[in-house]
C-alpha cells in the first residue's frame, strides 16, 4: 500500500465528522498498524473496497467515543451499545469510504460493499499477506478513535 | 405530502427525517431496501422519494428503474456516498431527478428537496 493512499481517507474523516457532528478531529501520525494499536477498541465498523481497488477501511472506537458520537448525532443521551450505535458507526465508515474512493478518480469508480461491525476488545484486524494496515489515531472532543486502511489500487 | 425515505441504515433514515421535519406538510414513510421501496411506491404513491444506492436485496438504482417502469413520475433524489461523476450521470439516466452526496447538512438536504419539488413535483 502506498503511503499517500491514506490521505483521501484522512480528508474524508475530517469532512464526515465536521459535516455530521460539527467536530474537528485532531489527527495523530499515520503508521503501520501493529499489536500496540489494539488497545481501547471496543467496536469497529469495516467496509470492503473492490473493482479498481481492493482493500478494507475500518473506524475503531472505544465504547465511550461511540456513545458520544451517537449522542451528538441525535441529541439524546445514548448509554449503551445498541442497534442505533451499530447502525450509526456503520454509516460513518460508509461515508468515509465513499468520500475517499471518489478522490482516487479511477475509471470505472471503485466499488464499496455493505459495512459490518465487530464488537469486543480482544481481536486484531489482519490484512492478507503482502498487504498492510495503515493506522491513523484521532483525538476529538467526543473521544479518541482510529482510522485503519488497507488498500491496493489497480493501474 | 408523503416522502419515502429509503436507506438500509436506520440511523440515516432518522437523520434524513430529522433534517426534513421542519418542512411544512411532510409525512414520512420508510423503506430499508430497494424492494420495500418499490412496494411502497406501488401501494402508497409518495410524492417524493429519497433513495440510497448501496442496499441489500435490491440496490437503489435498480429500484429507481423499477419505479419508473411502473409509470411513477414523482421526484426521486439519490442520497448516497457514490460521489463520482459517472455514478451521478448513471443515476440520472436511470430516472433519478437529483443527487445528494453523503455527508450532508440539514440545509443541503432541505435545499435539494425544495428544488426537486419545485422543478419535478
Amino acid at each position: 500500500m502506498k503511503a499517500e493512499y491514506i490521505n483521501p481517507f484522512i480528508e474524508s474523516v475530517d469532512n464526515v465528522f465536521q459535516t455530521m457532528l460539527g467536530v474537528i478531529p485532531k489527527r495523530g501520525a499515520p503508521h503501520i498498524a501493529g499489536a500496540d494499536d489494539q488497545a481501547g477498541r471496543d467496536i469497529s465498523a469495516l467496509i470492503g473496497l473492490s473493482g479498481k481497488a481492493r482493500g478494507m477501511v475500518a473506524l475503531c472506537f472505544p465504547t465511550k467515543t461511540a456513545l458520544s458520537v451517537i449522542t451528538r448525532l441525535f441529541g439524546d443521551e445514548t448509554t449503551s451499545i445498541d442497534q442505533t450505535v451499530i447502525d450509526g458507526i456503520s454509516e460513518f465508515v460508509n461515508m468515509v469510504a465513499g468520500s475517499a474512493k471518489a478522490k482516487f478518480n479511477t475509471d470505472p469508480p471503485i466499488d464499496i460493499g455493505l459495512p459490518m461491525v465487530v464488537r469486543g476488545s480482544n481481536y486484531r484486524l489482519e490484512p492478507p499477506s503482502r498487504a498492510v494496515w495503515l493506522s491513523v489515531p484521532f483525538e476529538s472532543e467526543l473521544g479518541p478513535f482510529v482510522l485503519e486502511v488497507s488498500v491496493q489500487i489497480q493501474s | 405530502m408523503k416522502a419515502l425515505i429509503v436507506d438500509d441504515s436506520n440511523v440515516m433514515r432518522r437523520i434524513i427525517i430529522n433534517g426534513l421535519k421542519e418542512l411544512p406538510n411532510m409525512e414520512f414513510l420508510e423503506a430499508a431496501d430497494g424492494r420495500e421501496a418499490v412496494e411502497a411506491c406501488n401501494t402508497e404513491n409518495p410524492g417524493l422519494v429519497l433513495m440510497d444506492w448501496n442496499m441489500p436485496n435490491l440496490p437503489g438504482l435498480d429500484a429507481v428503474k423499477a419505479i419508473r417502469g411502473m409509470g411513477k413520475t414523482m421526484p426521486i433524489i439519490m442520497v448516497t456516498t457514490e460521489a463520482e461523476k459517472e455514478r451521478v450521470i448513471l443515476a440520472m439516466q436511470c430516472g433519478a431527478n437529483d443527487y445528494l452526496i453523503k455527508p450532508f447538512t440539514p440545509a443541503d438536504l432541505q435545499a435539494k428537496v425544495k428544488s426537486a419539488l419545485t422543478r419535478f413535483g
